[in-house]
């Protein structure tokens, strides 16, 4: 699924990355623990969290995760999107909740991270 | 929807008991953030997480929801179990993660 | 050159037809009149466009049927009665590869692309989005890291020894939570540029990123050194903290000792050292409470784990 479809379903804002919009994505995770992100995700992915601190965009610097979205509409602070800019890390805002969020995704077809093999 | 339905449905592993599962449940709410989920879940919906730790029944308690389901087939603690049946408040454990459980459930709820 | 072609090749059954079309497509209504035609043409200086009926493709009409509208004097007809019916399409989830064979097969200048499931009208793509978006790929892909990816990738090669070893260090400052993980990432980058394999590399990388965390979390301070071989790369961490009182409880996922405060950061949920266990080949532990903690982590380079 691209990430252009995934911004429709959820009606989302690209804050970081409008050129980044064709990029293939294969599965989500969400989640707003890090370590678990550490822990389960697989690269190619994206990140549904209503986190917004640096520390997600290091986590998904670690873990080759594609894009993050985060959900229910809570804004990023400042340093969180530079550096989401300097890592070329597409940022989605959206303002459903991670329940819908995921519900509306995985209704579309997105798989999650336990579907699919590397 | 009651209880009773997702934990057949949706083959949830129940961990504690609670007196009723015909309870109906209002919708759904997922965080992993306790502040978040006092700011934001709303009464008689089901939680999805993946913490453990006993604080969980607290929120969940305050919150007045039907039962929380764990996530990536994490264990619950002792202590979180034993104040899961004090409070009447049901725990379920699933081996998928937080992303398919939601989605499943979300379909079962009609996309409310 | 030879490995740049086959990369070329690899992008074009990798690449979706999607990913390289033009969203935004002139179209008409097959309910519009010929004579309408005329401007969209040349408002959008094209020859020709695709016919929509409620969003789904139903034909595509060019300047041709148009000129001949007009000799007929026909210029009021419906485009729907006057248009192509049959369509040389493509899906948006076609590989790319797809679209290049129907170019050669067909010399068309551009195919419209139609969503498999619905038959809606979704983009349209030309020979030109294609290089474009190769091009485009090949570039990310090449072009910034190439460079000192190319000369770190020859150390190794270019060093004369029996045993060579690159040593990276690292100064970690407790409870500076704004510039946590820049260590793990500096590392993460440096082992890229020595060519290090991406599965291998995200091992690495996380299992250090935990523990930079744990030192920036639990201690006023540390260090973090990677001893990098060719065929393995250990990674040390130290800090004089409180150190882990019982290690084994420590190492089951779960059990977590950190204040709400980190949990909110979105750690501390009794992940990192089993996170940390689970990428390494070897891990050893060494700590005494009061003195400090030291994690040796080890992961083979080459070899499977």
């Amino acid at each position: 699924m691209t990430l252009d479809k995934i911004k429709k379903i959820l009606n989302a804002k690209v804050i970081v990355g409008s050129d980044a919009l064709n990029a293939d994505i294969k599965m989500a995770c969400g989640c707003d623990l890090m370590s678990d992100v550490l822990a389960f995700v697989k690269s190619d992915s994206l990140l549904l969290t209503g986190l917004t601190n640096p520390q997600v965009i290091r986590t998904v610097e670690m873990s080759d995760i594609k894009a993050v979205c985060f959900v229910r509409g809570k804004k990023p602070d400042k340093e969180t999107v530079e550096l989401a800019k300097s890592k070329n890390i597409p940022l989605l805002l959206t303002d459903f909740p991670l329940f819908e969020a995921c519900g509306k995704l995985y209704k579309e077809g997105l798989a999650g991270c336990s579907e699919i093999n590397e | 929807m009651k209880l009773k339905q997702i934990v057949e449905e949706l083959g949830l592993e129940v961990k504690s008991r609670v007196s009723n599962l015909n309870k109906e449940v209002s919708g759904g709410y997922a965080s992993d953030l306790l502040s978040d989920v006092i700011a934001n879940a709303k009464k008689d919906n089901i939680w999805i997480t993946l913490q453990i730790h006993q604080n969980i029944v607290g929120v969940a308690t305050l919150k007045e929801l039907t039962g929380i389901i764990i996530v990536n087939g994490r264990k619950p603690e002792e202590e979180t179990l034993k104040k899961a049946g004090e409070e009447d408040i049901l725990i379920m454990v699933t081996g998928l993660t937080a992303f398919e459980i939601i989605g499943k459930l979300y379909r079962m709820l009609g996309g409310c | 050159m030879n490995r740049e072609i086959t990369k070329v090749q690899e992008l074009a059954y990798e690449l979706t037809v999607e990913q390289a079309m033009t969203r935004d497509v002139v179209k008409v209504h097959s309910k519009n009149r010929m004579g309408e035609l005329r401007e969209i043409l040349r408002i959008n200086r094209i020859s020709g466009t695709p016919v929509v009926d409620k969003d789904k493709l139903v034909g595509v009409v060019s300047i041709e049927d148009f000129i001949k509208c007009l000799a007929d004097g026909e210029i009021d007809s419906f485009v729907g009665d006057k248009m192509t019916r049959e369509v040389k399409t493509l899906y948006e989830d076609e590989p790319l590869i797809h679209a290049v064979n129907k170019f050669n097969k067909h010399g068309f200048g551009r195919f419209p692309v139609v969503e498999r499931s619905s038959g809606k009208l979704v983009g349209v793509i030309a020979k030109g989005d294609i290089i474009k978006t190769l091009l485009k790929e090949l570039e990310i892909n090449y072009h910034e890291e190439e460079i000192h990816r190319y000369r770190a990738s020859h150390i190794f090669r270019d060093i004369i020894a029996d045993k060579t070893t690159l040593i990276f260090e690292y100064d970690i400052a407790g409870q500076d939570f704004k510039h946590a993980g820049e260590s793990a990432s500096g590392l993460k980058k440096s082992l890229a540029r020595l060519g290090i394999p991406p599965q291998i590399l995200r091992r690495i990388a996380i299992a250090t990123y935990e523990a930079e965390m744990n030192i920036v979390i639990f201690t006023s301070g540390g260090r973090i050194t990677a001893y990098i071989r060719p065929d393995e790369i250990r990674v040390k961490a130290v800090d004089s903290g409180p150190g882990i009182p019982d290690v084994k409880k420590a190492m089951q996922p779960g059990f977590s000792t950190a204040p709400p405060l980190v949990q909110e950061l979105g750690f501390g949920a009794g992940m990192g050292l089993p996170n940390i266990k689970k990428c390494a080949d070897k891990m050893n532990i060494n700590s005494v409470a009061g003195k400090g903690t030291e994690i040796e982590v080890i992961i083979y380079t080459q070899g499977e784990k």
